[in-house]
């Protein structure tokens, strides 16, 4: 974390941080800050991924894959700043500045995390076998570990909660509640950002098998059904707004 | 999307003020900020400026286009055009508001600022809300929002997508229906106009 501190404070001239960030933060694909070393990154552009992800999961239904490099690196940033600022008097005119800005990135990230508990919660069981789908075939999993220990621990205790409850109901237990799990509605629709030009965009549109095709221009706007676009969210290729 | 977080959004656009004090550059995470010499313009996030202003340690300096003569041209366009016209911002609406309401000794004519902007608002929306009925009346499963918004979008949020969610369901279920009913489209008709509770 130090590094990249020192990194950005390298760069001097603000105009000239932010005219470069724009440009390279489209490069990086979402995707690529799984590969790539997140160090590499400058704060500011860590900060414009992690806004990304936020709104991408903000108004997806589905939970979507976890950034924790990016919530680890912009919450290091975060809890250095805060330990330099203890040591600032605390008339000093840059202190509240810099306390304005931590609380502010704070916010991003609890708000993020905390859309993907409620997530975690409201389709547990569906959640929770997707991962174990993906963990057969290998793929890269969607929670964190954190979160799965909680999904996991989620799931127990619910289960718990209704054996208890319906240990009172006359004859056997009904366990209708296990098989009808909540779903999230896949089809529910999403307005987007397209962030590259992407061609062939089938749509659902729950006429006929085929549905039509769409094409997106660099900057262009769209609503859609989700499923529609949901490898092109996951791949970073769109932004949901 | 609450109107809070739309705000959160919008601040972090950028906006020349002028300080009234001396420092030197600010190291933020999100990039430096300065140096602050008093007198000479300088760029700052949106959350800083109206923080300073209320510290009174800035006078803002209004965004281009927050200008009347500005404004009425994009006015005019927006009424002779069938689309919606690109804003000069991304987030005007929270910016006018926020600029307005922090800094009005340091922006001019702001009450007719105000009143423009409300007017494209307006014209806006009423373009929005025909286009959106238009497109529910063709049934349509997805449609181009070029040019809106991000405020903009979140008014028509969750009632258009909602009620698209709705169609898409109904056509849905009438294709099943019509698949597995062997299309006899007199019984689908004559169910539907059943009362639930009458039995």
């Amino acid at each position: 974390m130090d590094d990249s501190m020192g990194e950005q404070f390298d760069d001097s001239d603000l105009n000239i941080t932010e005219e470069v960030a724009a440009p390279t933060t489209q490069d990086f694909g979402l995707d690529d800050i799984n590969t790539s070393d997140t160090e590499a990154l400058t704060a500011s552009q860590v900060i414009e991924l992690m806004e990304s992800a936020w709104l991408n999961e903000k108004f997806s239904p589905e939970i979507l894959p976890h950034k924790t490099e990016i919530v680890d690196c912009l919450l290091g940033q975060i809890s250095y700043m805060e330990e330099n600022l203890e040591n600032l008097e605390s008339n000093d005119f840059q202190k509240s500045l810099h306390q304005m800005e931590t609380y502010r990135l704070r916010y991003l990230v609890t708000s993020y995390l905390r859309i993907r508990l409620e997530k975690i919660e409201m389709f547990n069981y569906e959640i929770l076998k997707q991962e174990e789908v993906r963990e057969e075939k290998n793929e890269e999993s969607y929670l964190s570990a954190g979160e799965l220990q909680f999904a996991k621990e989620y799931k127990e205790n619910l289960e718990q909660h209704f054996d208890n409850v319906l240990s009172f109901w006359p004859g056997l237990p009904p366990d209708d509640w296990k098989k009808e799990y909540i779903k999230p509605n896949l089809h529910s629709f999403v307005f987007l950002k397209s962030k590259t030009e992407i061609e062939g965009v089938i749509i659902d549109d729950g006429n006929e098998e085929d549905g039509d095709l769409v094409d997106f221009k660099n900057g262009s706007q769209m609503i859609i059904s989700y499923n529609s676009v949901s490898n092109l969210v996951k791949k970073g290729d769109v932004q949901l707004i | 999307m609450d109107p809070d977080v739309l705000e959160f959004l919008a601040e972090k656009q950028r906006v020349n003020i002028i300080p009234t004090i001396n420092s030197n550059v600010i190291h933020l995470i999100s990039g430096d900020v300065g140096p602050f010499r008093a007198g000479l313009p300088v760029q700052v996030p949106l959350w800083m400026a109206v923080n300073l202003k209320q510290q009174q340690k800035c006078k803002i300096q209004a965004p281009d286009w927050m200008d009347v003569d500005v404004l009425e041209t994009i006015k005019d366009r927006e009424k002779v055009s069938r689309n919606f016209i690109k804003m000069p911002s991304e987030h005007y609406m929270v910016e006018a508001k926020l600029l307005l309401s922090a800094a009005p000794d340091d922006i001019p004519r702001t009450d007719e600022i105000r009143t423009i902007i409300k007017d494209i608002w307006d014209m806006r929306m009423s373009k929005l809300r025909a286009s959106v009925d238009s497109m529910m009346k063709e049934s349509g499963s997805y449609a181009a929002v070029d040019n809106l918004t991000i405020m903009e979008i979140n008014s028509i949020r969750p009632i258009l997508p909602h009620a698209l969610d709705q169609l898409y369901r109904l056509k849905k279920a009438a294709r099943m229906h019509g698949s597995t009913q062997s299309q006899n489209t007199t019984t689908f008709n004559s169910r539907l106009t059943i009362t639930p509770f009458k039995s």
